[in-house]
């Protein structure tokens, strides 16, 4: 590359160099003879160039721009669509998780409450039963205890009546006994 | 010519025919100059027929070159102009894009740089100064002058503010074309000389040599910001012509 410009620079000035006061003129810019030719040049080159970028490289780069701008807004929509499902999801979770909580404290409650009952109930029941079993022992030693007083009446009486007939002849009866022991 | 003096700085800013051409009687030969501003423009295709070959959500190096650069010309016309501004982008983005390529290309030793001559600067200048000022005439009428006289300004100072504002008005395509070329020239004839002193110097050339090496980045920067200074001054000169009320 550099070989190559070096060969046009120093070779081309052979084909032929502008006016020859160029030297004389000074600076290069000042010679007026080159500027048609710039001029000119510079017209073509630089319409090629507006041409080339108005008609190619700005539409397909704006539209590609455009198109990257519609993805990005595009995939943060979807992005954003996807986080409100996400989060009504999660909502939903914790609505359940609320109402099955709940659920379970009302069995909890109820059982409870059942189970209170049923206690109560066997308490109530049992309880009678208990009465019952009392009153009726009750009577068992109610009568147990009569029944064993008669009998140690009963054996007091034939007691006195055997040790009293060794002293007296005429045995008392039993009711003359009785009499006497109350 | 070379030969007579290997270090003359002026001497890269010659211009030789490389083919002659006349046109009734007017030289308008093929030469250095118009060699490189094809350079420019064939290296602009084929930035942007590499970078447009495979367009691509996600794009590869080249098609991210030319997105750049197409975004950076938009954003510059958008900030400065607005959505008016939309019609005269393929004229801004080729302005743009020829001159970076003719300033950097000139930057490369044994090349030619196209905007180092004053004809080729002030021609794009005088052109944007006719085409903004017609711009501005035909959207806004006679209501354009307006921008002689902004407003806000007491009358009586009128006498004072109108005549500047009218040679600096004038002063524009000067200004705009003066301000690249003279930039290039002389960024390009200092380098020339340095490098001219590293020859001289023979041994001792190593200490203008660093110097050329630190020389050369900032005429790198000088090449790019002054692309962006004229084609942001084209900008606004337009934006002037769309919206006169300062």
């Amino acid at each position: 590359m550099k070989f190559f410009l070096k060969s046009f620079i120093f070779v081309l000035p052979l084909s032929g160099a502008f006016a020859e006061g160029q030297k004389s003129a000074g600076l290069p810019q000042m010679d007026i003879s080159t500027f048609p030719s710039q001029l000119f040049w510079l017209i073509i080159t630089f319409t090629a160039l507006y041409l080339f970028m108005w008609k190619f490289v700005i539409p397909r780069l704006g539209t590609t721009i455009e198109e990257r701008k519609d993805k990005i807004s595009n995939d943060i929509n979807d992005a954003e669509n996807l986080n409100s499902e996400a989060s009504k999801i999660l909502e939903n979770y914790e609505e359940k998780m609320n109402s099955a909580s709940l659920e379970s404290n009302e069995i909890v409650s109820n059982s409870k409450a059942t189970m209170n009952e049923y206690l109560d109930k066997l308490k109530k029941d049992n309880e009678i039963k208990i009465n019952a079993m009392i009153t009726k022992s009750e009577k068992k030693i109610h009568q147990q205890k009569q029944q064993s007083e008669q009998e140690i009446k009963k054996a007091t009486i034939d007691t006195i009546k055997s040790i009293v007939s060794k002293y007296v002849e005429t045995i008392p009866t039993d009711d003359e006994i009785s009499k006497k022991l109350n | 010519m070379a030969a007579d003096n290997p270090i003359d700085p002026i001497h890269q800013f010659e211009i030789s025919k490389i083919a002659e051409m006349q046109i009734a009687g007017i030289d308008i030969s093929f030469t250095n100059s118009s060699l490189f501003m094809v350079f420019a423009i064939a290296a602009t295709m084929i930035l942007f027929i590499l970078g447009l070959s495979k367009r691509s959500i996600i794009p590869n190096r080249m098609q991210m070159l030319s997105e750049l650069s197409y975004n950076f010309v938009a954003n510059m016309l958008r900030d400065q102009v607005g959505d008016q501004g939309r019609a005269y982008f393929p004229f801004i983005f080729s302005l743009f894009m020829f001159i970076f390529f003719c300033n950097f290309i000139g930057l490369i030793p044994y090349t030619f740089t196209v905007t180092s001559h004053l004809i080729v600067t002030f021609a794009f200048a005088g052109l944007i100064f006719l085409a903004v000022t017609i711009i501005g005439f035909m959207k806004n009428g006679l209501g354009y002058l307006r921008i002689f006289y902004p407003s806000g300004i007491p009358i009586f100072l009128a006498p004072l503010i109108v005549p500047i504002e009218i040679i600096s008005y004038l002063s524009k395509p000067i200004s705009l074309s003066v301000r690249l070329c003279a930039n290039m020239l002389a960024g390009h004839s200092i380098l020339k000389i340095f490098a001219g002193f590293i020859v001289m110097l023979g041994f001792l050339g190593f200490a203008p040599l660093i110097f050329l090496v630190v020389l050369y980045a900032l005429e790198t920067l000088i090449a790019a910001l002054q692309a962006y200074i004229f084609t942001i001054l084209t900008c606004i000169y337009l934006n002037d012509a769309l919206h006169p009320d300062h």
